[in-house]
C-alpha cells in the first residue's frame, strides 16, 4: 500500500513503450531468480543437505517448543527493551528541548552517545563490567537492557522529530486558551508528535528485535541461542538457520505490515482534511 | 460612566522590533467593554503582531500592555490565566487535529478552569450549536471545512466565557464562499455586546460591525475613527491610498 504512494510520487504513469519496458524487465528479473533458485536447489542437493538427518528433527514436537520456548524469550526481551528505550527516549526528548542549557547538554550527549555506540558494546558491558560491580542481572536483563539502551537515542531523536513537526499553531491556540507549557505539552503536542512517528517506532522495535539474536554470548535462552543448540545438537546448521530465519522473516514482516497500517490510516485522516 | 470605566483592553507606547524592523512603534490603544475595534491596513503593517502581543503571542519590547487596568504577567500560571480569559481566533483556525470537535471545546474548560467534564459538555454543545455546527461535533477538524473549522474555533475561545476576543485575520484563509458564514458569526457576537479587537481585510463587515476603525501602516497608527468617518473621508493620504486600492479591486 505505502509502496503504491512512493511509486505515484516518483514516476508518472507509464506510456506504452515503458510498460513494454517493464514487461520485458519483469520476465527478465522472474527468469534470474528461478535460475538463482536452481542453483541453490543443486548446491543443496550436492553438498547433501537435502539428507535426512539434517532435518527429520523438525518433525519433532519437542523441536518446535524449544524453539518456541526461544521465540517467547525473544519476544519478551525486546517488547521489554522498547518498553524501556522508549521511557529512556521520551526522557531524553523532554531533556533535549528544556530550555535549561545543562540539561539540555546532558542529554544531546547520552543521545549521541548510545546512538554511536554499537549495541554489541553495551552486551559486553554488561556482560563483563557489570558483574564485577557486585550487582548480578540475570541472562534475560543482560540482553534487555542493552538492547534498550541501545535503541534509547534513536527513539529519542525519532520523538524530537515528531514534536518539531507539530505545526506552531496547535502550541499557540493551546497557549491563547490559558493552558501551562506542560499540560499543553501532555494533551496537545505529544499526542500528535507520536502519532507522526509511529513507523519510525515500529522500525526501532524491529531492530531492537534482531539485536535481541546477541543473546547468545550472555547465554540468554532466546531463539538464536535455542537455535545453537539445536545446530550442535544436530550437527545441521544450514537447516535450523533456515529455519529460524522465516521465522525472524515472519514476525519482522508482520510488524512492518502493522506500522504501514497504521501510516496509512493517519494519512487517510490526513487526506480527508484536503479534500474538505 | 464609559468615562471612568477602565479599558478591557490598553496599550501604552508598545514598541516592538523584529531584528532591524520596528514592527511596532510607540502604539496606544485602548479597548472598553462592549466595544468593537477593528484594525485595518496593508500587510507588513503590524497588525497581526500587534493583536498577538495582547497575550504575549507576541513579546514587547517596551511600553505597557493591561487587561482590565492589570499589566499582562511576563510567565507563569498567572500569564496562563490572563490567557484564559481573552479568546483568540487565529488566521489558520488551529484547532487541535488529533481531537474531535467536541473535545477541542472542552480541553481548556476542564483543564483550566477545572468546569466538570459533563457540564463543558453540555456547554460545548450548546455552543457549537449557536455557531452552527453542532452536528460536526464527534469529526475531526480536518472532516470539516474552513468555514465549519473556524465557527469551531471561534465557539473553543467562547468556550472559555472570555472577558474579550481577538480576532488574527479570522476569514483571510477562507475560501470566498465560506467567508460569509465566519463573519455572521462574529456579527452576531458583537450584538450580543461582546467586547472584540478584530484585524481584518473585510471593509464592509469592519463598516457595519465595527465602533472605531483603526488605520495602521509601518507599524503606526495612522488614523482612528468611527467607521462611516474613515471610509467616507479618511483623513491620511496613506489611508487614501489604501482604501483607494482596495476599491480598485
Amino acid at each position: 500500500m505505502t509502496q503504491t504512494s512512493i511509486r505515484d510520487m516518483l514516476y508518472e504513469s507509464p506510456g506504452p513503450k515503458a510498460k513494454k519496458r517493464i514487461r520485458f524487465f519483469t520476465g527478465l528479473a522472474l527468469i534470474l531468480l528461478a535460475a538463482l533458485l536452481a542453483l541453490v536447489i543443486r548446491q543443496f542437493a550436492v553438498t547433501g543437505q537435502f539428507a535426512e538427518k539434517y532435518w527429520s528433527f523438525f518433525a519433532r514436537f519437542t523441536t518446535w517448543r524449544f524453539l518456541g520456548e526461544g521465540l517467547l524469550t525473544t519476544l519478551e526481551a525486546a517488547l521489554t527493551g522498547s518498553a524501556i528505550a522508549f521511557i529512556l527516549g521520551f526522557l531524553l526528548m523532554r531533556g533535549k528541548l528544556r530550555r535549561n542549557r545543562i540539561l539540555r547538554a546532558v542529554s544531546t550527549a547520552l543521545i549521541e552517545f548510545t546512538r554511536g555506540v554499537p549495541t554489541l558494546l553495551f552486551i559486553y558491558f554488561f556482560f563483563l563490567v557489570v558483574p564485577k560491580t557486585g550487582w548480578k542481572p540475570s541472562a534475560f536483563w543482560k540482553i534487555t537492557l542493552p538492547c534498550a539502551i541501545s535503541a534509547c537515542g534513536v527513539v529519542a531523536e525519532a520523538l524530537r522529530s515528531g514534536v518539531n513537526a507539530v505545526p506552531r499553531g496547535q502550541t499557540e491556540a493551546a497557549l491563547s486558551l490559558g493552558l501551562t507549557e506542560t499540560r499543553l505539552f501532555y494533551k496537545v503536542v505529544f499526542p500528535q508528535a507520536f502519532r507522526f512517528v509511529i513507523p519510525s517506532l515500529i522500525a526501532e522495535l524491529v531492530i531492537v528485535l534482531k539485536d535481541t539474536t546477541f543473546a547468545y554470548i550472555v547465554t540468554c535462552a532466546d531463539l538464536m541461542q535455542n537455535a545453537k543448540v539445536l545446530i550442535s545438537n544436530y550437527d545441521a546448521m544450514l537447516s535450523v538457520y533456515l529455519v529460524v530465519a522465516v521465522i525472524y522473516i515472519l514476525i519482522n514482516y508482520l510488524l512492518n505490515k502493522i506500522s504501514d497500517r497504521l501510516a496509512l490510516k493517519l494519512r487517510r485522516t490526513a487526506a480527508e482534511g484536503s479534500k474538505a | 460612566m464609559s468615562q471612568s470605566e477602565t479599558p478591557v483592553i490598553e496599550l501604552k507606547n508598545v514598541n516592538k522590533h523584529f531584528g532591524d524592523l520596528h514592527v511596532l512603534q510607540d502604539v496606544s490603544l485602548s479597548v472598553k467593554k462592549g466595544e468593537v475595534v477593528v484594525i485595518i491596513g496593508p500587510s507588513g503593517s503590524g497588525k497581526s503582531t500587534l493583536c498577538r502581543t495582547i497575550n504575549r503571542l507576541e513579546t514587547i519590547d517596551s511600553g505597557e500592555i493591561l487587561i482590565e487596568g492589570e499589566p499582562v504577567p511576563q510567565e507563569g500560571r498567572k500569564l496562563a490565566e490572563l490567557r484564559s480569559r481573552i479568546g483568540m481566533v487565529f488566521q489558520s483556525f488551529n484547532l487541535f487535529a488529533h481531537m474531535s470537535i467536541l473535545d477541542n471545546l472542552t480541553l481548556a474548560p476542564v483543564d483550566v478552569l477545572k468546569i466538570p467534564r459533563k457540564e463543558a459538555r453540555e456547554e460545548a454543545m450548546k455552543l457549537l450549536e449557536r455557531v452552527g455546527v453542532a452536528d460536526q461535533a464527534k469529526k475531526v477538524p480536518a472532516q470539516l471545512s474552513g468555514g465549519q473549522q473556524q465557527r469551531a474555533a471561534i465557539a473553543r475561545a467562547l468556550a472559555m466565557h472570555p472577558k474579550a476576543m481577538l480576532f488574527d485575520e479570522p476569514t483571510s484563509a477562507l475560501d470566498p464562499e465560506m467567508i460569509g458564514e465566519v463573519l455572521s458569526v462574529m456579527t452576531e457576537l458583537a450584538s450580543e455586546g461582546m467586547t472584540m479587537l478584530i484585524v481584518t481585510h473585510e471593509m464592509n463587515f469592519a463598516r457595519q460591525v465595527a465602533d472605531r476603525v483603526i488605520f495602521m501602516d509601518g507599524g503606526k497608527i495612522i488614523e482612528e475613527n468611527t467607521p462611516d468617518a474613515f471610509f467616507e473621508h479618511p483623513a491620511s493620504e496613506r489611508a487614501q491610498n489604501f482604501l483607494k486600492t482596495i476599491r480598485d479591486h
